[in-house]
């Protein structure tokens, strides 16, 4: 992205004009996350796969994919060992499997990038990224580095940190 | 003695064949009953996946199958096979496999990317058992 294109930030449909480092209007505090699929179930994904959020809001995860269950997991050592992919701060979460229609809320209040996974389909790249905050804010944690503890179709499943902030929500538009 | 022979080898095929029938007999309205257990009772899954049924699978016969599909109505429609494509690569082959019903009007063999019991890449192989089980088993 050009430093140009920094200065004009799309997000919800608005333009923001900006100075400096790039700002973006975050969602909250109430945002929701769906969980889907295709029929024969070929791609699975979260929709959106990136999105940026102030901190102390809410994100809801709910299952729309009628033929699978999914789960929104924190890459996190509390939960099956996995390397820590959120702020050292944060309260890790794991929603359990989503039957079709059921839904899991969380709510994040401290301000970095949190990286999360689809137990059944991390391998499949169901992976997904929440800013919580931005990067000028006290005691930010950026995106953790790449590791052995993910499979490469994981790793490449993550929106990159700077669209998030330019785009506030990220899509796979190929799938929608 | 060759008839006495033949008479016996005869009825013992009648009788294999008998036995071949009324297995394959059992399996057709849900629930086919043991080994098989529901996939939705035992797996965090909708007890009627669309486009599959609902499924019942031995778990000793673990990721490949059969796994039974059965309609809204308990007709057996469709024998299913899950098989990982890293198993396949590796030089894993499957054969051998059940049949739920000998009758098979068409198949679908089509790329799933993982649900739980199979959480790997896989094929859906689907041996469907008449006309219009696929439009039955569709939702």
């Amino acid at each position: 992205m050009t430093p140009g294109r920094r200065e004009f930030l799309m997000v919800g449909g608005g333009v923001i004009a900006t100075l400096g480092f790039p700002r973006v209007t975050l969602a909250g505090p109430g945002e929701t996350i769906e969980m889907k699929g295709t029929a024969r179930g070929e791609h699975v994904w979260f929709a959106p796969v990136g999105l940026a959020v102030a901190p102390g809001t809410t994100v809801r995860f709910v299952n729309r994919d009628p033929g699978n269950s999914h789960t929104a997991t924190a890459y996190h050592p509390d939960i099956f060992d996995r390397q820590r992919r959120i702020p050292e701060q944060a309260v890790a979460w794991d929603s359990d499997f989503l039957l079709p229609g059921e839904s899991f809320e969380v709510t994040l209040t401290v301000s970095g990038v949190y990286d999360y996974y689809c137990l059944p389909h991390e391998m499949a790249g169901m992976v997904g990224r929440i800013l919580v905050g931005q990067p000028t804010d006290q005691g930010w944690e950026g995106a953790a580095g790449d590791s052995d503890d993910l499979e490469p179709e994981a790793l490449a499943g993550f929106p990159r940190v700077d669209d998030i902030i330019a785009r506030g929500r990220i899509l796979r538009e190929e799938y929608e | 003695m060759k008839s006495a022979l033949t008479l016996a080898a005869i009825a013992l095929t009648l009788s294999s064949g008998n036995a071949l029938a009324h297995d394959e007999d059992v399996l057709q309205m849900s629930p086919p009953g043991a080994p098989y257990i529901q996939v939705s009772d035992a797996l965090p899954l909708p007890e009627f996946i669309p486009g599959l049924g609902t499924l019942f699978v031995d778990p000793d016969t673990l990721p490949a199958g059969p796994f039974l599909a059965y309609d809204h109505d308990g007709n057996l429609s469709a024998t299913v096979y899950m098989t990982p494509l890293e198993d396949l690569q590796s030089g894993t082959s499957y054969d051998g496999l059940a049949v739920g019903n000998h009758t098979v009007s068409s198949v679908d063999i089509y790329f799933n990317a993982g649900h739980p019991g199979v959480d790997r890449p896989h094929a859906h192989v689907v041996l469907f058992h008449d006309e219009d089980a696929k439009s039955r088993l569709a939702e």
